[in-house]
């Protein structure tokens, strides 16, 4: 007996829960199925800041700025705290080189819109008093906030399961087919569901479900470890990340490094420093960008390489214990942006995945988007950016560079 | 409500086994999902000391034997180690 239902979302992870939660708000019928378990993937294994810093101006910080609005709201309207907090963020300079280039940086996410600055090393160290000394510079934004996300996860599913949400974890589709006007979907699990629509939010897996419809993006999984220290008393009050980590992230031909010896190690683990302290007072340290496929072991050489970056730059974190490292597979794609859209000649199957490390960042307004396309109606914003057809391919065929 | 599932089974996290009980009715079957939805085992000890504790609240509510849970992760370092021992270079 087939369940039936108006959507069908595909991932438990922070995306599909927003997206569930959205379609059902908007009146839908809605079954969530993971192959896993809620929040098993990325967003289980990952950060809790939520940064307008580290994107490049355009639509992505737009959407980001709408997000943040619309995390106000959910603290109210979903069943958990999800710990959403507004501290503000630094971005650490180190040398003149940095400096000049986060001047421009800075400079361009102004005219976007986003209250941002240089700040001098004085003023860094009255927000970040246990800074190294060989800081000379920071950015600041007092709009950089942090959210937990196995409770905005929780809240999501919370939320959605009142309004009528049916989950299903340890399933996934082993065939899918259009039949008479619907989504007909095998599960491994034994299920069998009609839906009118089904959404793929499954992140770095996405395209084991795109091959069930004979179809491929360039979405591959990147790596990102992380430590988490034991609970400490508050060394600062903002999210802290290094000038070297948004070269990493949007500059990485200035990041590659041949030099031998931990500089190249660095640069072959996409090093980068990101440092805060959650809501319960762990701190996590990051992190890596490798290209390591579906591989989530964490390695010692990067853990000893993250260490020493905290200790750089706090120098006093040396006491601190660690009590447990992870790794999580963020959903990359070939241009930085998240597929977001209908996939043609699919009617009513739908992509979500690639929002890379900006997942938990931009849920809430993705939710709204792509329940928003689902139901028909045109999103707030220009789905042009996201749409699928930009790199379709027919399964098994070779991407371009 | 029985009282005396307000006792702490996680001691580091503070979490109760009623709290416990509550995340296994709300879908959880495994210790990680425990973990992720409540936070027990997430503190300094990483679950050695509750761990047995969740597993066995776990096996009641599923009404299954222990031997038939998904082991939880674990991952580096096993034991709380500083930032500096994490160091590979220097000292």
């Amino acid at each position: 007996m087939a369940l039936k239902t108006d959507a069908v979302v595909l991932g438990a992870g922070v995306n599909g829960l927003a997206i569930a939660y959205e379609l059902c708000r908007r009146g839908k019928s809605v079954i969530l199925a993971d192959a896993s378990v809620m929040g098993a993937g990325a967003s289980g294994s990952c950060d809790d800041m939520i940064l307008l810093q580290s994107k490049k101006p355009g639509i992505l910080l737009e959407m980001t700025f709408r997000s943040l609005e619309l995390f106000k709201a959910l603290t109210g309207d979903l069943p958990c705290d999800i710990e959403f907090e507004t501290r503000g963020g630094t971005i650490l300079i180190e040398d003149a080189a940095q400096l000049a280039v986060m001047e421009d940086f800075v400079a361009s996410q102004k005219r976007s819109g986003l209250a941002v600055e240089i700040i001098d090393a004085a003023r860094l160290r009255r927000l970040q008093p246990h800074v190294s000394a060989h800081v000379i510079a920071s950015t600041y934004s007092a709009d950089d906030s942090q959210v937990n996300p196995m409770q905005l996860m929780k809240g999501f599913m919370l939320g959605a399961q009142a309004k009528g949400l049916r989950y299903l974890s340890r399933t996934r589709p082993e065939a899918i087919e259009r039949r008479a006007g619907h989504w007909s979907l095998r599960m491994t699990g034994g299920e069998s569901i009609e839906a009118e629509v089904v959404v793929n939010a499954t992140g770095a897996y996405a395209n084991s479900v795109c091959r069930l419809l004979g179809f491929e993006l360039p979405i591959a999984p990147r790596k990102g470890q992380v430590l988490v220290t034991e609970q400490l008393p508050a060394l600062g009050e903002t999210n802290v990340w290094s000038a070297q980590y948004i070269v990493s992230k949007l500059k990485p031909e200035l990041a590659k490094s041949s030099a031998p010896g931990a500089a190249g190690a660095a640069a072959r683990f996409g090093l980068g420093f990101a440092f805060t302290g959650t809501h319960n007072g762990n701190y996590l340290i990051g992190s890596t960008r490798e290209d390591a496929g579906f591989d989530k072991a964490t390695d010692p050489d990067a853990l000893s390489l993250i260490a020493a970056q905290a200790r750089k730059f706090f120098p006093v974190i040396a006491q601190a214990q660690v009590i447990r490292s992870f790794a999580g597979l963020r959903p990359s794609t070939f241009d930085g942006m998240p597929f977001l859209g209908e996939v043609p000649d699919r009617p009513g199957f739908f992509m979500a995945a690639g929002h890379e490390g900006d997942g938990i960042a931009m849920a809430p307004i993705t939710g709204r988007f792509v329940a928003d396309l689902a139901c028909g109606k045109t999103p707030e914003f220009d789905a042009t950016p996201f749409r699928v057809e930009r790199a379709m391919r027919p399964q098994g065929a070779a991407h371009g560079a | 409500m029985n009282p005396d599932e307000e006792r702490h089974v996680c001691r580091c996290e503070e979490v109760s086994e009623r709290e416990i009980r509550e995340a296994v009715k709300a879908g959880a079957r495994t210790v990680t999902e425990i973990k992720r939805w409540t936070r027990a085992g997430m503190g300094i000890c990483q679950g050695r000391s509750c761990r047995r504790l969740v597993e066995r609240i776990l096996c009641e509510e599923l009404g299954v034997s222990p031997a038939t849970l998904e082991p939880p992760t674990t991952r580096p370092p096993i034991r709380p180690v500083s930032i500096r021992a994490v160091c590979r270079e220097e000292e």
